[in-house]
């Protein structure tokens, strides 16, 4: 070997030892990194206590599972995977912050106000959000949609959070599968159909759930469409809706307005009173009838209530609880299908959820469950997830793709979600992306309407797209 | 027995318990195996040869052969060098860190053996052969706090044993083991702020032993000469089960925010005695050498050592009132049915020991030695609460073997493998890491033939 050979291997062996580390230092596997779009529903936008906001959307699963796989900060992950963030205090899905009408009006998501008194004032945090992403000249990687089906992602173009998130970008009239398959992903997230089940759940309702064979169908549509491209695929199933705090929180028995546990008469708790009469084991009341409840809904005359039973919204029986669980079930046969016959990385979700259900997750000694507000998983909205709960679920993700790619994946660090060192999610952090807390002035109509919040729980039965089978 | 040798047990026993007040440390597991200068020269492989007063620990087999009365008294210095936490994701995360307090501790030992007659030899012994002390610094920050900030075990065995010589070149031994312990468990209580969604510690606990309680074994041991140049050697100590009583103490962490202090603090039985019940299997032990000299004045010896760590099988605290067990169970939660139960799940382990000693002169002797120590902690039950890990130590020893005063002194280096852990139980809580520890151990014990 002549000396200058030498010197120039030499030089080329230090070039490689000094060039910045990139992407290629982690070890995806088969996966493939390279452009990843995430498909989804409010949990893929990163959608927390309400509402879609900059300081949830910087802790979403895809920008966290973009950056473990790439090898970056979540902060550097945010430069280069693009989401439609919204400054804060976020854009509201309740029609409390949106219609100027509303003493609320303008507000953005959910924060704890006070735990004194019986019940928790929560409250929207007041203030006009602002998109800061629209100018974007092409189509974000989060296309998350906050409030899709599975036919939404299929089907719809514009209303809704699609407007912020489509933006009608060009070519117009692309839904918000056709935007991201337009980018030529080599990775794709599918996280839907969680609003195939979660409306009717919230609005007690099983009217509300997709068909199976429609869910069937439209969801081997999309996954047809996405393998069709050559990109590979993690698809997470649907969890049981009737486990998150909004369905579990309220017991179903008339409340001590003085202590908000069950009122005893003769050492007996009272049944609430539904349309169909006193209330059965099984059966759940939804978060939203707290404000039905504090004016005297559901409670039987003779202890002082109206006697007027609750609204047919405010409770899931039993028997619709049951009938939505084997839905989800259907839903998820499909989808376990569907991530066996394209080859995609599969997350549990139903499994996490269950199990946070039957025993919590402890993690250094701190364990979560799905209480509202102590549990640690469930934001202030009680359907979606926190910081932390994201973070899990990025985990979740991480984990399958590892599984079915053979690759090394580092975990989320989940340290600084879990003592909120990153300020990530939390609406009164001191954060930089994060306004300083305003103080909240609220009238007994807004305490009122607090709890009103959830889009879809006290709509009438939403016109039907398709006939119940 | 004459009156002076009962004077000398009840000196013996005396001592013991106030030198037992001390706490012990280290060992595989929380074994400690370094209970005899002489034998801890050697790193412990003493088993076929079991010819000092140590002989009640290393194989009782060896008091058949004890023709003059002899007394022995000793410490071992444990002081820590290193004890350090890494943490890695999921959780507490590559920057997290921990540090022990250095530990610095005395497991002492105290042994008096006897002829009675020809055939018929006693001893006691007093030591420490288990023992633990595991402690976080920066207790309030430690990011494992809320599993452990500080686990503490002290044990003391008091070991009367009778010998047996059968032929000259044969004996064995018997023995009784009264062991006598007391813990200690403190951790931090971490909750979530509802304000935050993010984790508070909203108290401490600190679970405390009244006292020493008391367990009983026995133990058993055999020493063939078979030349004078080979023997071999058979040692086994049962299993012992101590029940602890206690108290558990609540104290409450301010969060920063009155009103969920407020609520915590009327749902929370802080600043009383709860009284609680935990108990510890104390795992059986069985050692097997062979000692040859190689020459007249080098002697080399090879111990296997098997512990049956399987009897760690978890740690059960109960709650021994209704306000105790509200707290911590059984019956408070449908996961405390039995109490809070800290899974240990250990199984059995090996050491192996080489232990050379070389006479320097006719009444001195160097010793050198080499331990293998293998850890029986399963990796998904590594924790801040006792991070264990495979050991290699080296030692070397110095003695002069009377008649008379007689003293050994001793030095190892044990270099724990950096221990990591990637996995967890399952819903047990996850905490991932590498705990990277050393300690020098120096031994003294000094003796009257």
């Amino acid at each position: 070997m002549s000396n200058r050979f030498r010197f120039a291997a030499a030089l080329a062996i230090l070039a490689l030892c000094l060039l910045p580390q990139t992407a290629s230092a982690v070890d995806t596997g088969s996966a493939d990194f390279t452009r990843y779009v995430a498909f989804g529903d409010s949990l893929t936008a990163g959608f927390c206590s309400g509402g879609l906001v900059r300081n949830c959307q910087l802790g979403s699963y895809p920008l966290l599972v973009f950056a473990q796989a790439t090898g970056r900060s979540p902060q550097e992950a945010a430069t280069v995977f693009q989401q439609p963030l919204v400054s804060s205090p976020g854009i509201s899905g309740q029609a409390v912050c949106r219609n100027p009408a509303s003493p609320l009006y303008p507000c953005g998501v959910l924060r704890l106000v006070s735990l004194a008194g019986a019940s928790p004032t929560i409250l929207p945090i007041p203030g006009q959000a602002v998109p800061q992403n629209l100018t974007l000249q092409r189509p974000y990687d989060n296309l998350g949609v906050p409030g899709a089906t599975v036919h939404d992602l299929l089907f719809t173009t514009s209303g809704g959070f699609h407007d912020l998130i489509l933006r009608n970008q060009s070519p117009p009239g692309f839904t918000a599968l056709q935007q991201g398959l337009s980018t030529h992903p080599t990775f794709v997230t599918l996280w839907i159909g969680n609003n195939d089940a979660l409306g009717a759940a919230t609005a007690g309702d099983e009217r509300l759930l997709t068909p199976a064979a429609q869910f069937d169908a439209e969801y081997r549509a999309i996954a047809g469409a996405i393998a069709g491209t050559g990109a590979k695929m993690a698809v997470a199933n649907i969890p049981d809706v009737t486990s998150i705090p909004f369905v579990t929180t309220v017991s179903r028995f008339v409340p001590n307005p003085a202590t908000g546990q069950p009122l005893l008469i003769n050492g007996n708790p009272i049944p609430l009173i539904g349309e169909d009469g006193p209330l059965q084991s099984g059966d759940f009341v939804l978060l939203s009838a707290v404000s039905e409840i504090q004016a005297g809904r559901g409670i039987p005359a003779s202890i002082g209530g109206s006697g007027i039973p609750l609204s047919e919204n405010a409770v899931l029986t039993a028997g619709e609880a049951a009938v939505i669980r084997d839905r989800v079930n259907a839903y998820n046969a499909t989808i376990s299908a569907v991530a066996s016959q394209y080859g995609a990385a599969l997350v549990d979700a139903n499994a996490f959820l269950n199990d946070v259900r039957a025993h919590g997750i402890n993690v250094g000694g701190i364990t979560y469950t799905n209480a509202f507000l102590t549990g640690g998983l469930f934001s202030y909205d009680a359907v979606h997830p926190t910081a932390f709960g994201y973070a899990y679920i990025a985990n979740l993700f991480i984990d399958a793709i590892n599984d079915k790619f053979g690759g090394n994946i580092e975990p989320v660090d989940l340290f600084p979600f879990v003592f909120g060192t990153n300020g990530i999610g939390n609406p009164t952090a001191a954060s930089a992306d994060f306004f300083e807390p305003e103080s909240v002035v609220f009238s007994p109509e807004a305490t009122h309407s607090v709890i009103d919040v959830f889009v879809k729980a006290k709509q009438p039965a939403k016109p039907r797209r398709h006939p119940k089978h | 027995m004459s009156w002076r040798r009962l004077a000398s047990v009840r000196w013996v026993v005396a001592a013991a318990l106030l030198l037992a007040a001390s706490g012990p440390a280290f060992g595989a597991g929380f074994g400690i195996f370094e209970q005899g200068s002489k034998a801890m020269g050697m790193a412990g492989a003493f088993t076929a040869q079991a010819d000092d007063p140590s002989l009640l620990f290393h194989n009782a087999g060896g008091l058949a052969f004890v023709d003059n009365d002899e007394i022995a008294a000793g410490a071992t210095w444990i002081k820590g060098q290193k004890a350090d936490f890494t943490g890695a994701a999921p959780f507490p995360g590559p920057g997290a860190r921990g540090e022990q307090e250095l530990l610095s501790e005395f497991p002492p030992h105290l042994y008096y053996v006897a002829p009675i007659n020809q055939t018929w030899k006693w001893g006691i012994g007093v030591n420490a052969p288990f023992g633990l002390v595991t402690e976080w610094k920066n207790p309030n920050t430690f990011p494992g706090r809320f599993l452990s900030t500080k686990a503490s075990l002290q044990a003391f065995d008091v070991n009367p044993t009778i010998g047996w010589q059968i032929s000259p070149n044969f004996g064995l031994g018997f023995g009784a083991i009264g062991r006598f312990s007391k813990v200690e468990l403190n951790r931090n209580i971490g909750a979530i702020n509802p304000f935050t969604q993010t984790a508070v510690d909203v108290g401490k606990v600190k679970i405390e032993s009244d006292g020493f309680d008391s367990g009983y074994g026995w133990n058993f041991g055999l020493l063939h000469k078979v030349t004078p140049r080979i023997s071999w050697g058979l040692s086994y100590r049962s299993k012992i089960s101590i029940d602890y009583s206690g108290d558990g103490r609540l104290t409450q962490i301010s969060t920063g925010n009155a009103q969920l202090d407020a609520i915590i603090r009327a749902r929370t039985p802080f600043d009383t005695k709860l009284p609680v019940k935990t108990g510890i299997d104390f795992p059986d032990m069985a050692s097997v050498g062979v000692a040859v000299g190689i020459t007249p004045r080098l002697l080399v010896e090879v111990d296997a050592n098997w512990t049956g760590w399987s009897s760690f099988e978890e740690v059960v605290i109960k709650g021994d009132d209704p306000t105790a067990s509200a707290v911590f169970g059984p019956n408070a939660t449908p996961a405390q049915s039995r109490g809070t139960v800290i899974p240990e799940g250990w199984d059995d382990a090996m050491n192996y020991r080489l232990g050379v000693r070389l006479d320097s002169g006719p009444t001195t002797q160097w010793r050198f030695g080499y331990v293998y120590d293998e850890t029986p902690q399963p990796e998904e039950v590594v924790s801040p609460l006792l991070p264990d890990a495979n050991r290699n130590g080296f030692t070397a020893g110095y003695g002069s073997t009377g008649p008379g005063l007689k003293w050994d002194v001793s030095v190892m280096y044990l270099k724990f493998d950096q221990r990591e852990r990637h996995r967890s139980l399952p819903n047990e809580p996850t905490f991932n890491g590498t705990y990277d520890t050393t300690a020098w151990l120096f031994g003294l014990t000094i003796g009257w033939k």
